[in-house]
């Protein structure tokens, strides 16, 4: 194992620091490390058990439960489409393979399907790293993916984060 | 009436001035000036029944915890992941303090010192809106030492998941807020008695404690007086499916569902009618198009052998076959299982198994009565209620679309055999 | 803290009134009616129950769903069902829902005829299958360490080896990966699992996931015979069953005592026995002729040993090792004092003499704790001790302790008894952790110059503590040899005889032996199971080269028999002694015989009779 870094040795530290068990930080520190390392390495295990003091195969075992936590490495950046219920009746299916033909392969990109984000109202939709944008059609996905590379704004019309609420009393 | 939605796209509500200006946190300072004891008989008084999915009264929740000088934790259950619902998102994502409010009030009425906020690790953005907000009240003095000089202090972080649905399982959510692998815990022991860091331990879904500054400032009897008598006060519905209007509406409990699936929601897309639908998340047995006027409410529901659950309506229409509807719910909770235990890891692997023999062309009638004695055999067996989550709708769905199954099994022994 | 004590209740079973204590888990309580509730996850041992498997589901009058039987507590007047047909439904389901990714390689396998999962199929499943799916596949079997095999295919995830891992040795290394279907037990990064107490969770395992390499294809249940004896590998003299197949150990398992091991047995104990039927072993009886060891006659040994020892006297010192029984302690003793009119003996490791009456203030019966004591103390000092190395058992106690009880643990050497104010801090801290205080001390701290000091400052501290006759607290010494204690007691020191009664004349201790080997002043050496040097002592060369008789019973050809025995008498292994030794709480504990005396082998007490006999001749 390699020295931990300082700033992730402090972020780590940060997080224990909020709990009353140090253990409860398990999350948080693994997210950090994998925001380090790409992906739970073993290395990256490894740092963050010399930090909280706990067995690297506590780790890994609370690393493979999680959805969100890889174990196996991946590209960087991570497109989650949805196809649960609610989207797949609106054709993710469809979305999710046009996007995994278009970028699957492609080593910067970790695109996966992924069970209900919680956004059943822009179905079909996908968290592109932690953005969410839909309804989607294939038509979005070469935008979608350009707007990626390029480190702009993720389909700015079809973020979430700036659509009003369906109900149409709320805001009358 | 709108209690949690009203004006919520007003701009800037996510922010702490937005929201004092509207009479945000008045009701904390209602609440603080009257004793503990006082604020849990308004929230008993209110009828208010929990918005996660159990709709257990909130109230006696509240008063289960132990009476005494110990720590006391309270958990929000932020980890919206029925599929199908969407409710919570909305609230922390455009009004985060009300959230906050409703958690302190919660506290105080629960003698709790230390509160955690278990939001789902996809909600990114929702997170990081609770982290500003959280900081704006506690710089505020709404939270922390001595709130408001009122002698009572509550700590809060915002704890991110990182990804399972099984943490939204209240005692699954503890292990995982505790760092370990998010398994349910047996019970009892209860988390009122024995919760996060073997303390007692309230758990609120994100919006019944929104819930609770409205009902502060009302009164808990006026709060009643909204919705029917055994499901008080107003509702986040989530719609989505085959709907026009997909998104969430805020009713008034007992309303008939038709008004919410067609009225408010639009209905299926033209010429197409509700094949079924289920009442509340995925894991809600399904109803059909035959049981659209019955009241959306916790009892009618249960009446009809289904539930309000997280009160997540999925529209299926016509269009879509009874097969893909239930391999994709299968699928899912057999993903999602932790594994703990037998019937649920073994029976929704199976289940999965079967289906995907049906849809192979390769079953025969014989294993749609396998897949249902599976089902009786996952329901009540297991640790926690994941498995019942599959179970239930996969169950109603064999014995409301059985011939919808028997044909397509018939219909692909018909085909001919590919080489 | 105070033990749990709970009373008598009735409840019914199956129609049956049955006696239980109030509280037991069902499937306990159901014991007490010969009533069976099946199992794969509950093991008490574990702590806490899980409640994972769901195989133990049962009806209980007056809740609507079925319970676990394994986590729900019997109260007095409850009606409980194990044979409805809903009970036997859920049981039958849990039988079909494990053995769908078990891949019943039972003919090949190790745990077949000794293994629940066969066992509750047959009692509880519904005998056929209506799963026909593709079976989960996993490389296999894999080494999990050098001494454990892992089969995930078998594996019925029912969590015992990852909770032992965790809550017992708590080493943390043995976890689930992954989740739901797709779980499976594993290391980090798939690097061995290498723990002083690993071996555990081979007996655990409710199937043949994880199996014994040693023991691997090597026998069949129906093939072998169980034999309980106690393993004195160690002071810990832990209770073990040994598998004997065509008179030779195959396996060593725990036995539990509750008062010795819990249950438990250490790497050492259950691999080590190989040893005990190895190639290295002497046979027969061994005679130094012409610088070589050769073979004679037990006859020729026997007197050649006899008239050696007789020429030399009283000028012959005598050793014992830890695996002497004190039967033979006794003997030795008695050949010493009476038959050869020699005083100088000793079963300890390190010199110096504690006066006897020290020796029996600190043994004294209503001082002293008991293992479980170290369970329920509100604190133990561990003084000059370490478990893990000293007496590997009782580290997982003293874990349990800390982690169920809340003991507190408390470290020191004699070297703070001795010293202000680390003394007076010492005190202080234990009087503040509570009443309840165990002293769980080495032998070594009373142990050279300083070790009559230390001693008294020991029983100082006991009565400072108000120690004696107090529950769950008192001294428990850990002795530097397994039956160190009960040699001390048949009288195999210098200075103390049988009972540790005072002696007239008092005797050489071992590093007086050595010193006077090498001055000419003793001539013959008796060794008895020990090899001085095997014990890292470099003043025995010296001794032994000057020695005109070395005689000694020995397993092995070590070193110092090699070099410098005149005659070697093949030794028994623990597993072909019949005797007792004493538990360091003073608890008398028997050995009995699991197979016969290999090749020429003969029991050391009738040796030491005969030569003893020989002698006084």
């Amino acid at each position: 194992m390699s020295a931990v870094p300082a700033e992730l040795r402090a972020e780590i530290e940060a997080h224990m620091a909020l709990y009353p068990e140090r253990r409860s930080a398990a999350l948080p520190a693994l997210e950090a490390a994998q925001r380090v390392h790409g992906w739970c390495s073993p290395e990256a295990i490894e740092q963050v058990a010399a930090v909280m003091d706990v067995t690297p195969a506590y780790l890994e075992s609370v690393a493979s439960f999680y959805d969100m936590l890889e174990t196996t490495p991946v590209g960087r950046h991570s497109i989650y489409v949805c196809t649960n219920i609610s989207c797949s009746l609106c054709g993710a299916d469809e979305l999710y393979e046009t996007i995994h033909a278009a970028a699957g392969e492609d080593p910067e990109f970790n695109v996966r399907s992924f069970e209900c984000l919680g956004a059943c109202d822009i179905a079909p939709m996908a968290s592109v790293e932690g953005v969410y944008v839909g309804p989607l059609t294939t038509a979005d996905v070469p935008q979608l993916l350009d707007d990626v590379r390029a480190g702009r704004p993720v389909l700015p019309a079809k973020q979430l984060a700036r659509r009003p609420v369906a109900d149409p009393q709320a805001n009358a | 009436m709108k209690l949690l939605f009203e004006r919520i796209d007003e701009p800037g509500l996510n922010t702490l001035p937005v929201y004092e200006a509207r009479g945000g946190y008045e009701s904390l300072r209602k609440a603080l000036a009257l004793p503990p004891e006082a604020v849990l008989h308004e929230l008993e008084a209110s009828g208010l029944r929990g918005r996660g999915g159990a709709g257990f009264q909130m109230g006696k929740k509240v008063s289960f915890l132990p009476k005494g000088a110990m720590e006391k934790y309270l958990v929000c259950n932020a980890d919206e992941s029925e599929p199908g619902t969407f409710k919570d998102r909305e609230l922390m994502q455009k009004s985060p303090h009300m959230l906050i409010e409703g958690l302190v009030i919660a506290a105080y009425a629960a003698g709790a010192t230390r509160s955690f906020i278990y939001i789902r690790g996809e909600y990114v953005q929702q997170a990081d809106i609770l982290d500003a907000a959280l900081a704006e009240a506690r710089a505020q003095g709404y939270i922390g030492e001595d709130i408001l000089g009122s002698g009572h202090s509550l700590s809060l972080v915002v704890h991110r998941g990182a990804g399972a649905y099984i943490c939204g399982e209240e005692t699954g959510l503890l292990d995982s807020l505790e760092g370990k692998r998010g398994n349910p815990r047996l019970k009892p022991p209860f988390p009122a008695n024995q919760g996060l860091y073997q303390g007692p331990t309230l758990i609120n879904n994100v919006e019944t404690l929104a819930t609770v500054p409205a009902i502060i400032r009302m009164g808990g009897e006026q709060y009643a007086k909204l919705g029917v008598e055994t499901s008080t006060g107003t509702k986040l519905v989530s719609v989505s499916g085959h709907v026009q209007r997909p998104g969430n509406y805020e009713i008034e409990l007992g309303i008939s569902s038709r008004e919410i699936i067609y009225g408010l929601a639009g209905g299926p897309p033209e010429g197409r009618k509700v094949k079924c639908w289920f009442p509340g998340g995925s894991s809600s047995p399904v109803l059909t198009g035959d049981d659209l006027d019955i009241p959306y409410d916790f009892d009618s529901l249960a009446k009809a052998r289904s539930m309000l659950g997280s009160g997540a309506i999925i529209v299926v229409d016509e269009s879509t076959p009874i097969l893909d509807v239930a391999l994709k719910v299968a699928k899912f909770y057999s993903h999602e299982s932790c594994g703990k235990c037998t019937p649920c890891r073994e029976g929704t692997n199976w289940t999965v198994k079967l289906l995907e023999r049906i849809e192979r062309g390769e079953a025969t009638p014989m294993d749609i009565e396998i897949m249902a004695s599976v089902q009786e055999h996952i329901i009540g067996n297991c640790l926690c209620v994941l498995g019942d989550a599959m179970a239930m709708p996969i169950g109603s769905m064999i014995a409301k679309f059985r011939d919808e199954f028997e044909s397509h099994i018939e219909s692909r022994r018909l085909e001919p055999v590919h080489a | 803290m105070p033990r749990p004590a709970p009373r008598t209740i009735t409840f019914t079973i199956d129609g049956l009134e049955v006696q239980a204590p109030e509280n037991a888990m069902l499937v306990d309580a159901a014991k007490h009616g010969d009533v069976e509730i099946p199992v794969f996850c509950y093991e008490p041992k574990l702590g806490q129950p899980v409640g994972a498997c769901r195989m133990c589901l049962v009806e209980i009058e007056g809740i609507p769903k079925l319970q676990t039987g394994c986590s729900t507590p019997v109260k007095d007047g409850m009606v409980v069902h194990t044979q409805s047909e809903r009970v036997k439904e859920a049981q039958n389901s849990v039988v079909e829902f494990l053995l769908i990714n078990h891949p019943l390689d039972c003919p090949v396998c190790d745990k077949g005829g000794e293994c629940p999962l066969q066992d509750i199929t047959f009692g509880w499943g519904r005998g056929s299958s209506r799963f026909i799916e593709p079976k989960r596949h996993f490389v296999k079997p894999l080494e999990l360490s050098p001494t454990i095999a892992i089969d995930r295919e078998r594996c019925i995830l029912c969590y015992r080896c990852v909770r032992f891992s965790q809550e017992i040795s708590e080493d943390y290394q043995l976890v689930l990966q992954e989740r739901g279907a797709h779980s499976y037990v594993a290391t980090f990064d798939g690097r061995p699992y290498e723990a002083p107490f690993s071996g555990n969770i081979i007996e655990l395992c409710p199937v043949g996931a994880l199996t014994s390499r040693p023991y691997r294809f090597r026998a069949r249940p129906w093939d072998v015979e169980d034999a309980g004896t106690v393993c004195t590998l160690c002071p810990a003299q832990c209770n073990v069953t040994l598998t004997v197949r065509d008179e030779r150990v195959l396996r060593v398992l725990a036995r539990q005592h509750p008062e010795v091991d819990d249950g438990w047995l250490c790497d050492r104990g259950r691999f080590a026995y190989p040893r005990l039927g190895g190639a290295e072993r002497v046979l027969e009886p061994l005679l130094r002729d012409g610088g070589e060891l050769r073979p004679v006659t037990w006859e020729r040994a026997l007197s050649e040993a006899a008239t050696a020892l007789k020429r030399a006297g009283a000028r012959t010192g005598a050793l014992a090792g830890g695996g002497t029984t004190n039967e033979e302690g006794a003997l030795l003793a008695g050949m010493m004092r009476e038959a050869l009119g020699s005083p100088h003996m000793d079963s300890r490791t390190a010199g110096g003499k504690l006066p006897p009456d020290l020796q029996r203030a600190l043994g004294d019966p209503s001082l002293q704790a008991k293992v479980s004591d170290l369970e329920f103390a509100h604190a133990v000092l561990l003084l000059d001790c370490e478990p893990i190395a000293d007496a590997a058992i009782l580290d997982l106690r003293l874990r349990k302790g800390v982690r169920r009880h809340g003991m507190k643990l408390v470290r020191a050497s004699a070297a703070d008894l001795l010293h202000e104010p680390a003394a007076g801090e010492l005190t202080k801290t234990l009087k503040a952790a509570g009443e309840e205080i165990v002293v769980l001390w080495h032998e070594r701290v009373t142990a050279g110059p300083e070790g009559e000091r230390a001693a008294r400052a020991l029983l100082e501290l006991a009565a400072t503590l108000s120690l004696t006759d107090r529950e769950n607290a008192g001294l428990l010494e850990v002795p530097a040899e397994t039956n160190g204690r009960g040699l001390r007691e048949a009288g195999v020191l210098p200075n103390a005889g049988p009972g540790l009664e005072d002696i007239a004349e008092e005797g050489l201790d071992a590093a007086g032996m050595a010193d006077a080997l090498r001055a000419g002043e003793l001539s013959a050496l008796y060794l008895l199971g020990v090899d001085p040097l095997e014990r890292d002592q470099p003043q025995w060369h010296a001794a032994l080269e000057r020695a005109s008789t070395v005689v000694a019973h020995a397993l092995f050809l070590t070193e110092g028999i090699r070099e410098h025995a005149n005659v070697v008498f093949p030794a028994e292994a623990y597993a072909e002694k019949r005797g007792t030794i004493v538990h360091p709480d003073g608890r008398v504990q028997r050995l009995r015989p699991a197979v016969g005396h290999p090749g020429k082998t003969r029991a050391e007490a009738r040796v030491l009779s005969d030569i003893a006999a020989a002698v006084a001749s």
